[in-house]
């Protein structure tokens, strides 16, 4: 048996050769469609990575109290409206929750940053107190976070992201030494771990971050405060139950009114990450079934071309002894050997491809498991598609298919 | 006398025109034994090939009983068709029908790889065919890289490599000049005082002369069936 499968091999082989240009055309279905499920799903694993790395930086036990949802199609005009959060809300909250086990609040706007000569744009000014710590999931690779005697005093220290600290200090540390914030001087007293990218889009290394009560006095009064509880992650649905009870308590809403408030949580982020993701996949698994169909159905008409070329070959291998089975299989096999052919283009390229996304994109590689999946996927577009052009050349009759000219 | 080995008793092969029925054979008695020299000929029309078709087990009968070696092909299946014709028969063509891409060797050797033969044997056995037929040293050329003569002893190669019953051979010198076909006739007469089973189809008076037995078939029916009495002293 292993002979005749060797053979039937050969003669597929031999003849694919025989039609270089035909067996291309045939098989490009095939490889756009392993190329599409190939890079859909390198794709995907790619920005489930990144995404998670990205998400780490929220941290899936604080809820986030601010005025507006982040995701949400509420009328900005409400929204606006709404009164704003107060820093006084964070003690209440803490008294009256029993989940609640840190609290900050975080405060922000853009402004230079600059050193000497040098100056940097558009960095993420941060006033919040010395929780941060515990509400969000910062490092601090180096020097000390900010105190709360630096909080209540008022002092001009700052805690800097790392792109701050790499394109301001180049060869010094940065820890006791000075920065210009918008007009003020600020000491240097820590810089955050390297946090990389959100999702590859934009940098959450260019923080800095200082003493809420600093933030007041130089900066602004007014603003949307964002309120970052940390509670037992085990009960966030519970505890994002009671702080909505505490809010409307502390805003005085009667039964009636609506949330004049929103509480946020790495969720939202995930529901939408989601949705981004269902869109890549069904776009993909669209694109991938119709090709393989398209593809599939070439490789059955290219198929029948062959065995109907082929019909006197058939009745001479009959003749001679082949049985149904023997020409039902040298068939099949030359149908599944074109697929896995087209299979392995379409994963060549993929491969390519993922590297080029790795290099430029965002860090990703294809799967083990993609590459077996999309072999199996050709494997099964060569039986599908192959199987009623070999059953065509199995029933022949060895007269008539002798007599074919 | 022996047991035949072929025995055709009132085979009938009918087919279905419309509403008419058309009898290609209609009732044929025939007894084949070991080492015959056969020749079956007839006008065209006459039901001849119809009979090579059923004699090679390329075709069932649609009445009477045919026991080849004492089996009843009658009652087989394709598969157990398909292993007598791959065992049992070696089919030579007036067209030759080898394959193109494959080389002299490999032609010979296909029927051994459909008798799942292993690679070492197979090789042997495919040069010793290709040696017997005058071919040992164009084995690795392509038939259309030899003369009709030279095809068509690759053909008789393929059909003698399996060891088979009776070769079956359908107008094998019709495609050919009358050089090469009276060489091919020579071979076939050596392949009988060998011991083979020989049986000719042919409309040829000239090539049917080298058998011993000649049956003509005339609509359906066997006609004449005439054996030679000449001893051929081998001696």
């Amino acid at each position: 048996m292993l002979g005749l499968f060797k053979e039937n091999l050969l003669i597929a082989l031999g003849a694919v050769f025989a039609n270089k240009t035909r067996a291309l055309l045939t098989t490009l279905g095939i490889v756009i469609g392993i190329l599409s499920v190939t890079m859909m799903g390198t794709l995907i694993s790619g920005l489930d990575r990144s995404f998670e790395k990205s998400m780490s930086f929220l941290g899936r036990d604080v809820l986030f109290i601010s005025k507006h949802a982040w995701f949400s199609n509420d009328n900005w005009w409400d929204i606006r409206n709404r009164p704003d959060i107060k820093l006084e809300y964070m003690d209440k909250i803490k008294q009256q929750s029993k989940f609640v086990t840190a609290i900050s609040p975080t405060m922000q706007r853009h402004i230079d940053v600059s050193r000497g000569e040098e100056s940097i744009s558009g960095m993420a000014l941060v006033g919040t107190t010395p929780e941060y710590v515990q509400t969000s999931t910062t490092n601090i690779s180096e020097g000390r976070f900010i105190t709360e005697g630096e909080d209540r005093s008022g002092s001009r220290v700052v805690v800097i992201g790392n792109d701050i600290a790499e394109s301001l200090f180049k060869n010094i540390s940065p820890i006791d030494e000075y920065v210009k914030i918008g007009p003020y001087k600020f000491r240097v007293i820590g810089v955050v771990e390297k946090q990389g990218k959100f999702m590859g889009l934009f940098s959450l290394d260019n923080q800095a971050i200082i003493p809420s009560g600093t933030y007041f006095r130089l900066f602004s009064r007014r603003g949307w405060i964002q309120l970052n509880a940390k509670v037992d992650e085990a009960h966030i649905s519970e505890a994002k139950e009671e702080i909505t009870g505490i809010m409307r308590r502390l805003r005085g809403l009667r039964p009636e009114e609506k949330d004049d408030f929103a509480i946020n949580q790495q969720a939202a982020f995930e529901d939408q990450y989601n949705a981004i993701k269902l869109a890549i996949g069904g776009t993909g698994l669209f694109i991938t079934v119709l090709s393989l169909v398209v593809g599939g159905i070439g490789i059955m008409n290219i198929m029948f071309v062959s065995v109907k070329e082929r019909t006197r070959e058939i009745g001479v291998r009959k003749a001679i002894g082949a049985t149904r089975n023997m020409i039902l299989g040298q068939f099949l096999i030359e149908a599944i050997f074109i697929c896995l052919l087209g299979g392995l283009a379409g994963l060549s390229l993929a491969w390519i491809g993922s590297l080029l996304i790795n290099k430029f994109v965002f860090p990703s590689a294809m799967p083990i498991w993609l590459a077996v999946i999309s072999m199996g996927l050709s494997l099964l577009v060569g039986v599908i598609s192959g199987i009623a052009p070999s059953f065509k050349a199995a029933r022949l009759d060895p007269i008539e298919a002798l007599r074919y000219e | 006398m022996s047991e035949p080995m072929i025995s055709l008793k009132e085979i009938t092969r009918v087919y279905d025109v419309g509403a008419e029925k058309v009898y290609a054979l209609a009732g044929v008695d025939v007894d084949i034994h070991n080492n015959e020299y056969l020749s079956i000929m007839g006008p065209s029309g006459s039901g001849k090939s119809t009979l090579m078709n059923i004699i090679g087990c390329l075709d069932s009968p649609s009445g009477g009983l045919y026991n080849f070696e004492g089996e009843s092909v009658h009652t087989m299946d394709d598969n157990q068709l398909a292993s007598i014709r791959n065992q049992k028969i070696g089919f030579v063509f007036q067209t030759f029908n080898l394959l193109p891409k494959l080389t002299a060797l490999r032609n010979v050797e296909l029927p051994l790889i459909y008798a799942n033969i292993p690679k070492d044997e197979r090789m042997v056995q495919a040069n010793l065919a290709l040696e017997k037929v005058g071919l040992g040293d164009r084995v690795k050329h392509k038939p259309n890289e030899l003369s009709g003569g030279q095809r068509q002893r690759v053909a008789i190669a393929r059909a003698l490599v399996t060891n088979p019953a009776i070769i079956l051979a359908d107008e094998p010198t019709g495609n050919l000049d009358s050089k090469s076909g009276e060489e091919i006739m020579k071979l076939f007469d050596e392949l009988h005082a060998q011991g083979n089973t020989i049986i000719l189809v042919t409309h040829e008076a000239y090539i049917a002369e080298h058998a011993d037995r000649t049956i003509t078939i005339l609509d359906g029916k066997i006609n004449t069936d005439i054996t030679k009495h000449i001893k051929r002293d081998v001696s």
